[in-house]
């Protein structure tokens, strides 16, 4: 990697987001990552460095790709950071960010996109419902579809999880 | 005491044991359970990695529904609880992100306000309906059964939109202790399951519930009791996929809190909600099954 590739305006832009301000208070001391449950699994996550190459500029490194979609959003790091630094917080303001860029994993968009059709990211199958029925158990038909979708046109969620020029993922 | 019921996504698609014990234990114990019927999704973890609009848009609905109901909502799932807490948490304190929210929500002729509270199944057993009258509601103990817990992360995390750290660990201990059962502390009690991951990294998921059934299986348990449907859905289902892909077994039956309430409550698991479980209940039910 390059000088001339880092992009320097990355903290702010992350910063500037409504989840990320936390990343202009990191010190880069690592408790995050010593409280992170996935970190103890693999040597490939870890939420400190992720922090780091913000604060450095390596976009090309974060943005597109798989290892801001590794947090669990415990928010064990954001209870445990000194500095109240919201880790678990910019975690998620980096992974609005990686969706516009089209780094959004298949699960993910499948729930996004049933979210879209249904107003739930989660639908039951026919059995479940026949077992409701015998059950005598309320329906579960969304009768504010319309209005969900009408939020949803609003907040243009369409367009967020198709972008037009998308990085390819890392 | 009356409630915004509010059911989620994954309970009643999967999870219909939670649900129809819930349904027959708190009117059991004084509550009132109301449908909140037009609901959405919460708008949980994906949704809000996705985009922050428009989970904040999605929650707040619900917490307008709720409002017109003139009632505070109940959860059953932490995911749920997260997403609906931490919204109304951050619109009740923000007027400008309260404005933002109200302005997406003016199209479809609804205006949050932050008049309803949003509660845990835990909360609301532990806080509203109270010890003492969960202790007078209690017929039939367990005996000698070695439980661990599950709290799941977001019934206490982050503890900036909980009054104080921890206390859901405290609460779901002391609702445990009613029932008869022990809670037996172990290691990776405070670790998460690893439910967020699942369809987005199913090999990681998989890791982070084994560390957790590992922990269990050192402190002797017998059974595993959770609070949120994810946590459930990790750690029965989970251990068949553990088998599959380590192995290992580790036959621990899983149950949802309210099921050892109402058990212990007097109430029987029907046939199917035993079968339900993946992972076979055995002796934990022993007595407690309804007869055909």
């Amino acid at each position: 990697m390059k000088l001339s590739e880092l992009d320097l305006g990355l903290m702010s832009e992350v910063a500037n987001t409504p989840r990320g301000k936390g990343i202009l208070l990191c010190i880069q001391c690592g408790r995050c990552t010593s409280s992170c449950p996935v970190a103890r699994i693999t040597k490939e996550h870890n939420p400190r460095r992720l922090m780091e190459m913000i604060i450095l500029g390596f976009r090309s490194e974060v943005i597109p790709h798989q290892l801001p979609w590794y947090c669990l959003s415990c928010f064990t790091c954001l209870d445990r950071c000194p500095q109240g630094g919201d880790v678990g917080e910019v975690m998620f303001a980096i992974r609005n960010l990686a969706v516009k860029e089209g780094n959004v994993p298949a699960g993910v968009l499948a729930q996004a996109k049933s979210l879209m059709e249904t107003g739930r990211v989660i639908n039951p199958i026919r059995s479940a419902l026949d077992k409701r029925e015998s059950l005598g158990l309320g329906e579960i038909a969304l009768g504010g579809l319309d209005e969900v979708q009408s939020i949803l046109k609003k907040t243009k969620l369409d367009k967020v999880i198709s972008p037009k020029e998308t990085v390819k993922r890392k | 005491m009356k409630y915004a019921f509010f059911v989620g996504c994954l309970i009643p698609a999967r999870e219909l044991s939670y649900e129809v014990s819930v349904r027959k234990v708190l009117p059991a114990l004084g509550i009132e359970l109301v449908d909140m019927k037009d609901a959405n999704c919460c708008a949980p973890f994906s949704i809000q990695s996705v985009d922050h609009a428009s989970w904040m848009a999605l929650a707040a609905r619900n917490l307008c529904i709720a409002e017109e109901m003139g009632l505070d909502v109940l959860t059953l799932c932490n995911d749920c609880y997260e997403s609906l807490l931490m919204v109304n948490t951050l619109l009740k304190n923000n007027k400008a992100l309260k404005n933002k929210v109200n302005e997406i929500l003016a199209d479809v002729g609804k205006e949050f306000k932050g008049k309803s509270d949003v509660k845990h199944l835990i909360d609301v057993l532990y806080d509203d309906v109270g010890m003492k009258t969960i202790k007078n509601a209690i017929t039939e103990p367990f005996t000698e059964l070695k439980v661990g817990t599950q709290p799941g992360c977001h019934l206490t995390k982050p503890k900036r939109i909980h009054f104080e750290v921890l206390r859901g660990f405290r609460a779901l201990d002391e609702l445990i202790a009613a029932t008869g059962a022990e809670t037996i502390p172990y290691e990776r009690k405070e670790m998460c399951c690893g439910g967020p991951l699942r369809d987005i990294n199913d090999e990681l998921a998989r890791q982070v519930a084994r560390e957790k059934l590992i922990s269990l299986k050192n402190a002797e348990v017998q059974g595993i009791v959770t609070v949120c449907p994810f946590c459930y859905l990790q750690l029965d289902t989970g251990q068949l996929e553990v088998k599959r892909h380590f192995n290992e077994e580790y036959n621990l039956p899983v149950l949802h809190f309210i099921e050892l309430l109402k058990m212990a409550m007097g109430m029987k698991l029907e046939d199917w909600e035993v079968k339900s479980h993946r992972i076979p209940l055995g002796d934990i039910v022993k007595g407690r099954i309804q007869e055909e």
